[in-house]
Parts: structure tokens; C-alpha cells; sequence
């Protein structure tokens, strides 16, 4: 049927037979990717059962001699295997750090990584041995490869002499190796690195030049401590709106996380310096970029200083929600000190974006006994019942009305007393229900017979009607209340 | 009456160029694609083993994600699904279940499962949804909120949870999927180091069946017992390897899969929400969204990454597989004609001018060109109406070079991710991608066909697939 002496013909049919040909190419290449994996899974397995143990005896802190010959024995590319878990799988730990920096300089690990860094240039293992040629095996030793692992683990490591090294690798023309080595100068936190970062900032914002990536650079300066953010200066007086912009979420970061590890963080002028302080209260917290403004609340929240409560009520007034409701959030970390704009906040509850209300609430609730009750207070005396929904539904999400209550049937009096019996009328019909069938049968039989030993009034109440959520909420029938019910 | 018979010559040699610029442009894209793949994955996963996600883990710039679990009528799997949900590596994650008002025992199980109870909720809806109905919380989870609503359809409870979301990002997932612990951490990576707003991440769709697992967890890796369900694990690492991963390099990415990607929250609302005229929200939305992007002048990017893993049950009768294959080819069809306003413009970039004509002509309009050209390429050269030479080009571009591209695909993952560990499972593979083109792309052909026949008719009936357990759980 087919004319084979045709040309065409006989293209065609060459084809077929070049992907045919082609197609079992890709299978032995499959193949033999496979059988390099499983001999280099081998060989990887073998080392570590070999050398394991004598790392591990190195790393408890037991220093024999004859480990550290043994390791030292081996090829370095091998050690680097041995290495690599502690490196790639978490962060190391603050207290072996220092002897772990030790042992890769005495294993000359270090010097390894930083030759490689410097010559730009894949530096050869300096002794050769079993499994010199290991990388050949299946981690095809590529230069990006191993430079960014080299990268990585002095980064790792914390090894803060080699940062000019790591600075360097920024202007590789590779992203890969940049991103890599802001990661490493973040993790390395060497206070030398920052104003050199911040200058990279500056032309990156500024649109001078187009690497380092602009969010890798953030996330590195984020990462250090709170002692290099006075350096941080100039770039947050600066003139460009989107230095300023940037440098503030990094004040921003570096702040809320030194809040986390300290509770009762407050941040002075010796802290911060006199000039910062004083930029964030006059400049910052009324900056033209309301995106600066936002962040800028989130640290002056922290400041020990007396100016630091008329910015946050003003910006707890700004004309943008999301600064009001960055503001609000901001308040939450203040706990007892918030007192002064306990007001303010709860002034929050009647805002016109319902995330902002939302936040306040939250905040609220977690200032403590006293933000709790300006909660409830509102909650007694608002009319807007969207707002009553919104402070129902966060309460029974913390699982405060379990704690609410069980207060009730304790026979405690007072607001928590008169918010229980709101709820119970109508205001929360799902989830008190919900909390009584889950109590234990005493703590039921407690709550109602406290909460019917007025019973006829509250028949008189319900009389006709069975509540729902719209229908009790409203103002009308928040008046309707018997007498000792309405607050 | 030799009028008529130039007519029908010249309508052959049409339809013959048709047929074969067909196979000719969609293999050779996809050739491009493979190629581009390669080399992106290799990069990616070197990146992988020497970054680590422990930056981005305790990164303080890591934004908070909502998972958003649409489920309708999922009894079987819901718990297995939210518990996966819950487990997953991410700094800070909340899970919102949407029951879309079953009518089956997927709410109850979920109640007795996690001990929620009944709470009053407030709503702020940013996108119409269909009202909700309860919400259900445990307050010593305080990560998982379950609402029920009533009925609207998938994209309706998306917009559901998207209402309820408080995060800038949330991800979808299916209720027949099980996340990998770090997926997420993995699918946030390339939002969080980009440059330019990532509007949209997707990650990579593998085949469960065969797996082992328990309690919402993977186990053990394997391959299915049945070809049917071996051809798709072929299928899908193809699809994801090669396809969507060089559109992703191209800067086309059309399609995400809706069973796991992560959106930015606040550009969906912008956007409209998912969108209740076709029945692929996931590719109707990121259509939407590039276009929207386009003519608002705002710079986004949609991102896909090979590595962040979501398992989900795969069709393992061919009556489910009909099913599934029809509202995909279905809902494709729907979203091009219903987006064809960006065909060849080229304001929407290579989006315009690429890729959406490429989905257009391979993907749509292949479906009836293919399915034709095996039917009549044939009968025409048994009937000497064109050259028997036409025979072997048919066969080469029909079914010898799809067999290449399957096998690079299956290459492609050995290269990079080798999910399949034993040397067993490897050798299954290339013996099932060799013979993909023989027979297995044919019967999906026929239903992709129909799938279009079905757009033609106006239907805009939701399929539902049918789960037969790769997740389930024994019902108490």
C-alpha cells in the first residue's frame, strides 16, 4: 500500500525511525540516571554508616583526638557529605555553634567554602582519596551548585569574617547565588554587613541598579538584630518615599520579632537612638505614604516614650482603614500599658470598615480583664447589632464563652453577669446552647436554676416570640429587656 | 458533478493541512515546552537543596494562607482531607471548611471528627455568595472553622470561604486530596521571593491511587494496580512536568489546577471571585484575572512550581473517567469562548498572542480536529483520495511522537523529583508512556470529544467524580 522508493515516503519513515530511536534514548538515559542515583545512595550509605558514629561522638562535645584524625582522614568533599543533614535540615542551635565553627575550620571545611567563594572558581578538594570523584556519582558537581552550598553553610554557621565574601556574591550575575547569599548574610547577622546592605537598598529602591532581588534584600536586613537598627538612619529620613517605605518594614520586622522573644518589650531612646525615635513620632507617623504610616504604627507601639500615645490616637483616626486597622492590631502587643487608649480602641468598635471593628475586638480582648470589660460594656450598651455579632462571634472562637459561662453559674455578679444573660436571651442563640449541652450536668443545673430564679419575668419576655439573632438584637428589643436585664 | 468533485477534493486537502498543522504545532510546542521544563525543573530543584525552606519557614515576611476546602457531598473523604489540611508545615494557617449543602453525612462526620460545635457567626460578604447557614468551631482548634451554606455550586463556596477568609492569601484544595506536610511552604516560596505580585502559585496535581496512607498522611509511594489509572499517572506527569511548567517559563500560565493553588486574596475580590458560568473555575479565573491585570494596567504574575505536591484520587472506571474528562473539556471550551476577546491581543502579552491560541486551537478545537483526523485520514487513504505516504506522517505526528514526549516526561521526573523510588515503578512508567498514544489518548480523545459536543448543545451540567476511596475512611 505504501510506495517505499518514494522520497517523501522514505523522510517520513526516517523520521519514524529517528523518534523511535530517540524515544529508547530517553528510556536509557531514565535508566541510567536511575543506576547513578542507587550506586551514589550506596556509596552515600556506606560513609555514613562508616563515619556516623565518630561524627556523633565529635559532635556530643566528647573531644577524642583519634574522631578528629579519623575525619580528618577523609576527602573533603566526603566530610561535606557526612555534614550536609546538620546543615540542610534545621537551623543549628545557638549553644554548639561556636564548636561546630571550631571543628569545620580544624577539618579546613571552612576554608573550603570561602576559597570557593573567593576564587569565583570551583576550588579542588584538597585531599584526595576513595570518593574524591563522589560528585560525579549523581550530585553533579556544578559550579552554582557548590558555591551556593558553600554560600549556605557559612551562612549557617554564622561565620561573621567571611561576610565581605558573601557581599561579593551579590554581584554575581547569577539570581540564584544572590538570592542564596542575602539568605546567608541574613542568617550571619554580622552588624559590619548592614550598611552595606542598606546602600544596596537604596540603589535597588531607588531603581539604580537592578539586583540584588528588592524582597530578598528586605528579608536579609529583617533578620538582624535589634543593635543594627540605628544604621538604619538614613535610609528611614531619606527623601525617596519608597526607601523610607522599605526601611520601616524592616524597623517594622526587626521590631515585632524581638517582641515575640521579649514580651514586655520597650523600646528607648538608647535602644533606638534619640534621632530614630524622634523620626518615628515626627515624620514617619505622619508620613505621606500611608503604607509608611501603617508600619510605622506597628513600632511605635513599642517606644517608651510619652509622645508615643497622642501619635497612636491619631493614628487610630487616620483617614485610611488600614492603617486604623494596622494601628489597632499594633495595640494588641501592649497589654497593661494600653490603659490610656482603652477608650480609643473601643472607639474602634464604631468604625465604618468592618475588618477595623473586628481588630478592635481582638485587641481587647487580649489587654486583659480591662479591655475585656470595655468589651463587654460596649457590647451591653451598643445598638448596632452588627457589631454585636461580630464581638458574639469572636468570643466564641476564643472559647470565652465556656469561661463566661461557668462564671454565671459560680454566681458571679457584675458585667460578665449581664453579658451571659444577653447572650442567653438571644444574642448568642447557637453558641450558648451549644456550650450548656457540653457542660458537665452541675454546672447546667447551676446555670439555669440561677438563670430562671427570675422566671417569670422572662417568660414574659419570650412570650409569643421565639428569638433569632436579627429579631433580639435590634435596639427595640434591647429596651424591651426586663428591667434588670437592661443595663 | 465535477464541480462537486473539486469541492470535495479540495475539502479533503483542507482538512488533511488542518489535521496536520494540528499535530505538527501541538507537538512542536509541546516539544518546546519539554525542553523548556527540563532545564527550569533541574535549576528549581538544585535551588531547592541548597535553599531549604527553613528561611522561608521562619521568614518574618512568610504571610498568613487560609486553606479553603469547597466540599460537596464528601463523606468519605472530608476528615482525611482536613486533617491533612491541619498538618500542614506553615507559620500561620487557618483552615475553612465550606460544606455547599450536602446531603449526604460529609457535615456530621466532620462535627463528630473534630468536636465542633455550633457558633453565631457574623458575615461580611466581598463577593455574593449563597447565604450561610451555621458555622461550627472547636476552640482547642482553633485553626479550623467549618460553615455550612447553602447549595451554589463550587465556585460559590470558594466565594463562600473567600469571604470568610482574613488572610492575603488563601489555597484551595479538593476534598480528595491529601498535601504533602511542606506543599505549602513550597507553593508560598515563589510569592514570597518575587519581585512582582504573585497573584496566583499552583503546584503539582499527582496520582494517589496505589499510595499508602492513614490519617490523612502519605505513606509509601507507589504506582496503581490498573492500566487505566497507570496511564493517567503518565498523563498527569506530562501535563504538570512538561506542560505547565514551560507556560509558567513562557510567562502563559492558563490553567492552575483549582484542586491546589494559592491566590492573593484582595486580587480575586478585585477580580469578581470565582466565576459561576463555566465548570473550571480554576482556569475561568486565572483567564479572568490576566485580563483583568491587562486593562487595569496593574502588574501581576502567575506563578507554577513543580515541587509543591498535592495527591488526589484519579478516575479508575472508565465511566468516571468519561465523566471527568468531559467537564474538563467541557468547562475549557466555556472559559475560551466566554474569554475570546483576548485572542490574538496583544495587550494581554503572551497570554494574547500565545498561549490562549494555543489553548484554543490545540486544546479545544484539537479535540473534534483530532478525534476527525483518525476517523477520516483513514477512510481516506483506504479510498485513494489522498497519497498512502500521508499513512506514515499520520502515524509518526499521531503516534509515534507522542510516545517520545510521554517517555520525556517520565524522564523529566526521574532527572528531577523521582517520586517513584523503586527501580520496579520506574520501568512500569516508561513501558505505560511508551504505549499512552496506543490507545489510552484515543478513548480520551473520544470523551474529550464529547466534552465538546456538550459545549456545542449549551450544557453546563458539573459532573460530579465519583471517589472510590484512595482517602476514604470506614464510616463510623
Amino acid at each position: 500500500m505504501v510506495d517505499t522508493s518514494d522520497p517523501v515516503t522514505q523522510w517520513a519513515f526516517m523520521i519514524v525511525v529517528s523518534v523511535v530511536m530517540g524515544t529508547f534514548l530517553l528510556i536509557a538515559v531514565a535508566l541510567f540516571r536511575r543506576w547513578q542515583q542507587i550506586r551514589y545512595g550506596r556509596y552515600v550509605h556506606i560513609l555514613q554508616l562508616q563515619y556516623r558514629p565518630v561524627l556523633a561522638r565529635v559532635l556530643s562535645g566528647a573531644r577524642r583526638p583519634a574522631d578528629i584524625d579519623t575525619l580528618r582522614e577523609l576527602p573533603l568533599s566526603d566530610l561535606e557529605i557526612l555534614f550536609e543533614p546538620l546543615f540542610s535540615r534545621r537551623r543549628l542551635p545557638e549553644r554548639c555553634l561556636v564548636f561546630f565553627q571550631a571543628l569545620c575550620l580544624e577539618l579546613g571545611l571552612i576554608e573550603l567554602w570561602q576559597s570557593r567563594l573567593a576564587s569565583g572558581r570551583l576550588a579542588a578538594p584538597s585531599s584526595s582519596g576513595n570518593g574524591a570523584n563522589h560528585e560525579s556519582l549523581g550530585r553533579s558537581g556544578t559550579r552554582i551548585f557548590l558555591q551556593a552550598i558553600s554560600i549556605r553553610n557559612l551562612g549557617a554557621l554564622r561565620h561573621r569574617p567571611s561576610w565581605p565574601l558573601l557581599i561579593k556574591a551579590l554581584d554575581d550575575r547569577r539570581p540564584e547565588v544572590q538570592f542564596v547569599a542575602l539568605r546567608a548574610l541574613g542568617a550571619m547577622g554580622a552588624p559590619a554587613s548592614f550598611p552595606v546592605l542598606r546602600e544596596r537598598l537604596h540603589a535597588v529602591a531607588q531603581g539604580n541598579s537592578p539586583s540584588p532581588p528588592l524582597r530578598g534584600l528586605q528579608a536579609a536586613m529583617a533578620s538582624f538584630d535589634l543593635a543594627c537598627v540605628p544604621a538604619l538612619l538614613p535610609s528611614l529620613g531619606h527623601t525617596d518615599r519608597h526607601i523610607r517605605l522599605h526601611s520601616t518594614e524592616i524597623l517594622r520586622t526587626i521590631v515585632c520579632r524581638e517582641a515575640a522573644r521579649q514580651p514586655r518589650l520597650a523600646l528607648t531612646q538608647q535602644l533606638l537612638t534619640p534621632q530614630i525615635v524622634e523620626l518615628l513620632l515626627a515624620a514617619l507617623a505622619v508620613d505621606t505614604n500611608s503604607e509608611t504610616r501603617a508600619r510605622a504604627a506597628e513600632v511605635i507601639v513599642f517606644l517608651a516614650d510619652p509622645r508615643a500615645t497622642p501619635a497612636l490616637r491619631n493614628l487610630l483616626l487616620d483617614h485610611q482603614w488600614f492603617v486604623r486597622l494596622r494601628t489597632v492590631q499594633a495595640l494588641a502587643h501592649l497589654r497593661q500599658s494600653a490603659a490610656p487608649l482603652h477608650l480609643q480602641i473601643r472607639g474602634c468598635l464604631r468604625d465604618s470598615h468592618w475588618q477595623v471593628r473586628e481588630a478592635a475586638i481582638r485587641t481587647l480582648l487580649s489587654l486583659g480583664p480591662e479591655g475585656t470589660n470595655q468589651l463587654y460594656e460596649h457590647f451591653l450598651t451598643s445598638p448596632n447589632h452588627t457589631t454585636r455579632n461580630q464581638i458574639v462571634q469572636v468570643i466564641e472562637r476564643r472559647g470565652l464563652m465556656f469561661k463566661l459561662v461557668e462564671l454565671y453559674s459560680n454566681g458571679t455578679n457584675g458585667v460578665d453577669a449581664r453579658m451571659v444573660e444577653q447572650l442567653a436571651i438571644g444574642a448568642a442563640p447557637l453558641g450558648l446552647s451549644e456550650v450548656l449541652r457540653t457542660l458537665t450536668p452541675e454546672v447546667r443545673l447551676r446555670f439555669l436554676s440561677r438563670f430562671f430564679s427570675d422566671a417569670e419575668a422572662k417568660i414574659r419576655f419570650h412570650e409569643g416570640k421565639q428569638p433569632d439573632v436579627e429579631s433580639t438584637l435590634s435596639p427595640k428589643h434591647i429596651l424591651d429587656f426586663p428591667p434588670h436585664l437592661a443595663a | 458533478m465535477s464541480h462537486i468533485h473539486t469541492f470535495f477534493d479540495d475539502w479533503v486537502t483542507v482538512f488533511n493541512l488542518v489535521v496536520l498543522s494540528y499535530f505538527f504545532l501541538g507537538n512542536g510546542i509541546y516539544t518546546i515546552l519539554m525542553l523548556l521544563s527540563l532545564r527550569a525543573t533541574w535549576v528549581h530543584q538544585r535551588q531547592m537543596a541548597y535553599q531549604g525552606l527553613e528561611a522561608l519557614r521562619h521568614s518574618p515576611l512568610t504571610p498568613p494562607v487560609t486553606i479553603i476546602i469547597p466540599a460537596w457531598n464528601e463523606q468519605d473523604v472530608i476528615v482525611n482531607c482536613v486533617r491533612t489540611a491541619l498538618q500542614a508545615d506553615y507559620p500561620h494557617l487557618q483552615v475553612i471548611v465550606v460544606d455547599d449543602g450536602s446531603t449526604d453525612r460529609t457535615l456530621d462526620r466532620l462535627v463528630k471528627s473534630f468536636g465542633l460545635v455550633e457558633m453565631d457567626g457574623a458575615y461580611h460578604p466581598s463577593i455574593p455568595s449563597a447565604p450561610v447557614r451555621t458555622y461550627y468551631i472547636n476552640p482547642t482548634v482553633p485553626s479550623l472553622l467549618v460553615v455550612s451554606k447553602v447549595r451554589g455550586g463550587k465556585s460559590d463556596a470558594l466565594n463562600a470561604g473567600i469571604n470568610l477568609c482574613r488572610s492575603p492569601y488563601f489555597c484551595n484544595i479538593d476534598a480528595d486530596c491529601l498535601l504533602e506536610r511542606d506543599s505549602l511552604l513550597r507553593l508560598m516560596d515563589p510569592v514570597v521571593n518575587s519581585a512582582v505580585q504573585t497573584v496566583v502559585s499552583g503546584g503539582i496535581i499527582r496520582i494517589l491511587n496505589g499510595c499508602e496512607t492513614r490519617g490523612g498522611r502519605l505513606l509509601k509511594v507507589g504506582l496503581p494496580r490498573t492500566w487505566l489509572e497507570r496511564f493517567q499517572v503518565v498523563e498527569y506527569l506530562r501535563c504538570f512536568l512538561s506542560g505547565r511548567t514551560g507556560w509558567h517559563l513562557l510567562g502563559g500560565t492558563l490553567i492552575v489546577s483549582g484542586a491546589f493553588a494559592v491566590f492573593h486574596r484582595a486580587t480575586v475580590i478585585e477580580a469578581g471571585g470565582f466565576s459561576h458560568d463555566t465548570v473550571t473555575e480554576d482556569m475561568d479565573l486565572i483567564v479572568e484575572l490576566c485580563q483583568w491585570a491587562a486593562d487595569n494596567h496593574r502588574k501581576i504574575r502567575t506563578s507554577f512550581t513543580s515541587d509543591p505536591v498535592c495527591w488526589t484520587e484519579c478516575p479508575s472506571t472508565l465511566a468516571v473517567l468519561a465523566n471527568q474528562r468531559r467537564r474538563w473539556q467541557l468547562g475549557l471550551c466555556q472559559t475560551l469562548w466566554k474569554h475570546s476577546g483576548i485572542l490574538f491581543r496583544s495587550r494581554y502579552g503572551i497570554v494574547g498572542m500565545l498561549s490562549f491560541p494555543f489553548h484554543s486551537y490545540v486544546e479545544g478545537m484539537g479535540a473534534v480536529v483530532e478525534f476527525l483526523g483518525y476517523v477520516l485520514v483513514p477512510a481516506f487513504i483506504y479510498l485513494g483520495m489522498i497519497p498512502s505516504r500521508l499513512l506514515l506522517v499520520f502515524i509518526l505526528l499521531g503516534f509515534v511522537y507522542g510516545g517520545f514526549l510521554s517517555v520525556g516526561a517520565v524522564l523529566l521526573e526521574e532527572l528531577t523529583y523521582r517520586r517513584y523510588p523503586r527501580l520496579k515503578d520506574l520501568v512500569t512508567l516508561l513501558i505505560f508512556a511508551l504505549f499512552e498514544n496506543l490507545g489510552y489518548r484515543q478513548l480520551v480523545l473520544y470523551y474529550r470529544f464529547q466534552g465538546v459536543l456538550k459545549f456545542l448543545a449549551g450544557s453546563r451540567r458539573w459532573e460530579k467524580v465519583a471517589h472510590v476511596g484512595a482517602t476514604a475512611e470506614e464510616l463510623p
